[in-house]
């Protein structure tokens, strides 16, 4: 229940931050959240790569909706992916992945004491 | 150890960040560009994104209306010049703005600084060339006018209006995958881009070449290879149109040592001449020779075929100008397009306006040369330091030296084709302080044949053929241009550069150019070839093809009553005059001993009607097959000497004719039979590889690319299926080709149609990206919307509106 709660508190405030601050901003949220709620470590992991991961997630296939895969079609090819698909996945994929570090990384720092 | 567990693992962590963030050679910063925030995600622009909305821009004395069609062509109505030409640049910086950045770096010779070293040659090559000190001339003869000032000024006011709103989000994508930044316009931004139109143009030169070839030939042999106008070539100007008497004296070539000459035993197998053929195509038919009465232009420059497109397509009116056209993003004003009383069209003119110096540099010991001899006195170089800053490097610091003929291009420092380390200066019209930008404003405002006049004497440089045609029902050709008036064959070598004999002499008056006004053809039509016959008084080279022009005239001396569908017919017509003339030759000689295969494949070429549809096969044989013949006929006798260079296929194609003829071997060309035989079996020989890969089909051999400007292949469309080659007058070849075609009936109610390969927005992730491709590829036009000039339009054609507010 506290890690799903933390996926969408990391992943509300996450949107707030993308709205003022650079990219990594998501970083210190999926840091700080599981920091202050004393999350074990797989918890943390789990709150951290599952809340950046369903704010990428979503933004990403919304935006690619409402674009019809003309950019993600491209991008796949830069990228060499085989589809569109792909691309969102590595895109979730690398947020969701720096959330999870991140919020390990709060975990650990709070265990330090 | 909790403690060392938590900090390995904070060290990961902002490691991982910190790499996420940061490009790598040539890779981008991958979690900021695929943050789907502020990344590439960013401009993945909805396909039902509305482009309506209300802006306040402070620097604009009226409100100005913007109106966008389904196709996304911009229709301005602004209330004077200055809120005009802002608009123009906040557009064009919407649009296109990486676009205008790239190019006008390209122009400056600044591309290493955002690729890296690889770039480095070319910036040094666009350093060395003086494109920077030609556009600075320009700038200066463009800002002493108070009309093309203003333009100037208010332009380059709307692209930084729209800069200083961007965010990293709403940066082009190609900011993002390069990872810079743009900065902010200048004026001398928008004149580099002329300049860098003017060196697309006028820079293609053959003046090293030649030297080498006329130093290798025999006299006789080099005067009939490589003649200065072939003689069955059908002018821009009609042939036996008179021409006034020149107004300056034809000089005489000075008596002493005028030339420079290669070393003997120089090889010249670096030696290169661009094989990318740069042509255009415009005709006009009288209202006599056309069904609806009113005179028809037809206009399709050949470019480079890229992504975001070289034009963009607006419309601009203000209470006394209503004009539609071409753009180009970068510079103010329409090029080609036409207004609610005349239309015009250019192509290349191809008159040499570019010339080498041989300098015989002094040096003082050991070091650089710092001055050259110039009529038996010391003359210190003018020096320019050129500093290229580098992607990831060192800042490389070049010295170009300066004489009184232009900048030295070539020197031990930076050897030129053929390796040549003698200092060669470069006198090239584009260097000169010019206003084509006045012509453009004129034209575009321009209501009659004196208007249209007083306007082209405006454009010096690059020289274009200017078609035009009226609602008055006139129709003309100007072959217009500043040009120098020199005496024969003044820089069509590389000459002496340390007497001042040699040197460019008066201006020949504009209005001395070649031109015709309503000829008795009913007609006129320039394909960039020759631009007169031998009367016109004053004395000219170029570099001119006639294939399309032959072709053209050819179609238009018949027609009768055309129709606009005629014309969109012969701008995509792929009939090459090349195999009419000598594939039945090839066939002829054609010995019966050959193979299976060779048999099938000679079968389809007897049948085959001299086109180069994309689907035909005959069209791949008939090319494989004349590229080996034609290497068969000069490959021996120019051995080192790179393809480009051999005499031109126009000349080979009527020494082959003259042969059938005669059947004899006087002509020229020896062992015809010989080498149609041996040719044709490499021929069979390639065609059956082709048939595996790609396939025989000509497109798929040919493949027509409009490629991204970066060459990224994602953002790049291949393989289209379109048909012809450069000696056809739909003349796409693999990278280059009709970058618009217009045609324009001058009827009481203008009806104008045109298309272009590409889209109105520049980036990849739109769906206005490439909209209008397919069109092109089919041939098909879009009828164009011109719009009276209105404060209120009909809404039912109007698909977003801009409304901007002082």
């Amino acid at each position: 229940m506290r890690v799903l709660i933390s996926i969408l508190l990391i992943a509300l405030f996450s949107v707030f931050a993308e709205q003022h601050w650079a990219w990594w901003s998501i970083a210190f949220i999926a840091f700080l959240l599981p920091l202050l709620l004393n999350l074990k470590p797989a918890a943390a992991f789990l709150a951290g790569f599952g809340g950046i991961g369903l704010f990428w997630a979503v933004t990403a296939v919304v935006k690619d909706n409402a674009n019809e895969h003309i950019l993600s079609q491209k991008m796949a090819v830069l990228f060499h992916l085989p589809n569109y698909f792909l691309f969102i996945v590595v895109t979730v994929l690398i947020g969701a992945l720096v959330g999870g570090l991140s919020g390990l990384t709060g975990s650990y720092i709070r265990r330090m004491f | 150890m909790r403690i060392l567990r938590a900090i390995i693992l904070l060290i990961i962590t902002a490691g991982f960040i910190y790499v996420l963030d940061n490009p790598a050679g040539s890779l981008p910063a991958i979690g900021r560009l695929l943050d789907p925030v502020n990344g590439c995600w960013a401009n993945a622009e909805p396909v039902d994104a509305n482009f309506t909305f209300d802006l306040q821009l402070n620097e604009l004395h009226h409100p100005v209306k913007v109106w966008f069609d389904d196709r996304m062509i911009a229709h301005v109505h602004a209330a004077d010049d200055h809120d005009l030409y802002y608009t123009e640049g906040y557009i064009h910086a919407y649009f296109r703005l990486w676009q205008m950045d790239m190019e006008t770096r390209a122009a400056a010779g600044r591309v290493s600084e955002v690729v890296g070293g690889k770039a480095l040659k070319f910036d040094r090559t666009q350093r060395r060339k003086g494109m920077v000190y030609g556009a600075e001339n320009s700038l200066q003869a463009i800002e002493a006018d108070d009309r093309t000032k203003e333009m100037m000024d208010a332009y380059t006011a709307g692209v930084n209006t729209y800069i200083a709103t961007l965010r990293y989000r709403s940066m082009p994508l190609e900011y993002k995958l390069m990872d810079f930044e743009p900065e902010n316009w200048t004026n001398l931004k928008s004149a580099l881009l002329l300049k860098y139109m003017a060196d697309d143009l006028t820079g293609y030169t053959e003046d090293i070449p030649l030297t080498f070839l006329r130093d290798m030939l025999p006299k006789g042999e080099f005067d009939m290879l490589f003649p200065e106008r072939l003689k069955d070539s059908r002018p821009v100007i009609p042939a036996g149109t008179a021409f006034e008497a020149p107004s300056l004296g034809i000089p005489t070539a000075p008596n002493d040592s005028i030339w420079w000459h290669f070393k003997a035993g120089s090889i010249a197998g670096t030696l290169h001449r661009e094989t990318e053929g740069k042509g255009s195509n415009n005709w006009v038919l009288s209202g006599a020779k056309t069904k609806s009465g009113a005179p028809i232009l037809c206009n399709d420059p050949h470019l480079g075929l890229n992504l975001p497109s070289l034009w963009y397509e607006v419309q601009l009116q203000t209470p006394d100008m209503n004009v539609y056209g071409i753009s180009l993003p970068g510079a103010p004003g329409i090029v080609i397009g036409f207004n609610d009383s005349i239309a015009w069209g250019f192509t290349n003119n191809y008159r040499d306006v570019k010339d080498f110096y041989a300098i015989k540099a002094i040096r003082p010991g050991s070091g650089d040369p710092v001055a050259y001899w110039y009529d038996n006195k010391q003359v210190p170089f003018k020096v320019k330091i050129e500093k290229i800053a580098v992607k990831d490097g060192d800042t490389v610091i070049d010295k170009v030296n300066y004489t009184v003929q232009g900048p030295v291009i070539y020197d031990e420092n930076f050897p030129g084709p053929g390796d040549i380390k003698t200092p060669m200066a470069l006198c090239w019209m584009a260097h000169r302080g010019t206003n084509e930008l006045l012509c453009l404003y004129l034209l575009n405002r321009a209501h009659s044949y004196t208007e249209f006049m007083d306007a082209i004497m405006h454009f010096e440089c690059p020289g274009q053929n200017m078609a035009y045609a009226d609602k008055a029902g006139n129709i003309a050709i100007w072959g217009q241009g500043q040009f120098i008036n020199k005496w024969k064959e003044q820089g069509r070598y590389i000459m002496n550069g340390a007497t001042s004999t040699t040197a460019w002499g008066d201006l020949i008056p504009m209005r001395e150019n070649p031109h015709v006004l309503n000829p008795a053809q009913g007609f006129v039509c320039s394909a960039n070839q020759t631009v007169t016959d031998s009367t016109y008084p004053y004395w000219y080279n170029g570099y001119f093809y006639e294939f399309r022009a032959w072709r053209i005239n050819h179609v238009l001396d018949s027609m009768r009553a055309a129709t606009v569908e005629e014309m969109f017919a012969l701008q995509n017509d792929t009939y090459s005059i090349l195999a009419a003339n000598t594939l039945p030759v090839m066939l002829k000689y054609l010995p019966a001993d050959i193979s299976d295969a060779g048999k099938a494949y000679a079968d389809e070429l007897k049948g085959w009607d001299y086109r180069l549809t994309p689907e035909s096969k005959a069209a791949t044989m008939y090319q494989v097959w004349w590229s080996y013949l034609y290497a068969g006929f000069w490959g021996k006798r120019f051995k080192n000497v790179p393809e480009s260079l051999w005499p031109s296929p126009e000349l080979t194609m009527e020494m082959l004719q003259s042969y059938l003829a005669n059947d004899t071997a006087k002509t020229g060309l020896q062992h015809v039979a010989d080498n149609v035989k041996s040719s044709y079996n490499e021929t069979v020989d390639s065609l059956n590889k082709l048939k595996k890969a790609p396939g025989l089909e000509w497109y798929k051999v040919k493949n027509t690319t409009v490629a991204h400007l970066t060459k990224l292949s994602a953002f790049s469309y291949d393989d289209l299926k379109i048909g012809g080659w450069e000696n056809t007058v739909n003349a796409a070849k693999s990278n280059h080709g009709p970058s618009w075609r217009m045609v324009v009936q001058m009827s009481k109610q203008t009806e104008a149609y045109g298309v272009y390969p590409g889209g109105q927005s520049g980036n990849p992730g739109s769906k206005y990206y490439a909209s209008f491709l397919q069109y092109w590829v089919e041939g098909k036009y879009y009828k164009l919307l011109f719009f009276p000039n209105d404060t209120r339009q009909d809404a039912k054609q109007i698909k977003y509106t801009w409304t901007l507010h002082p």
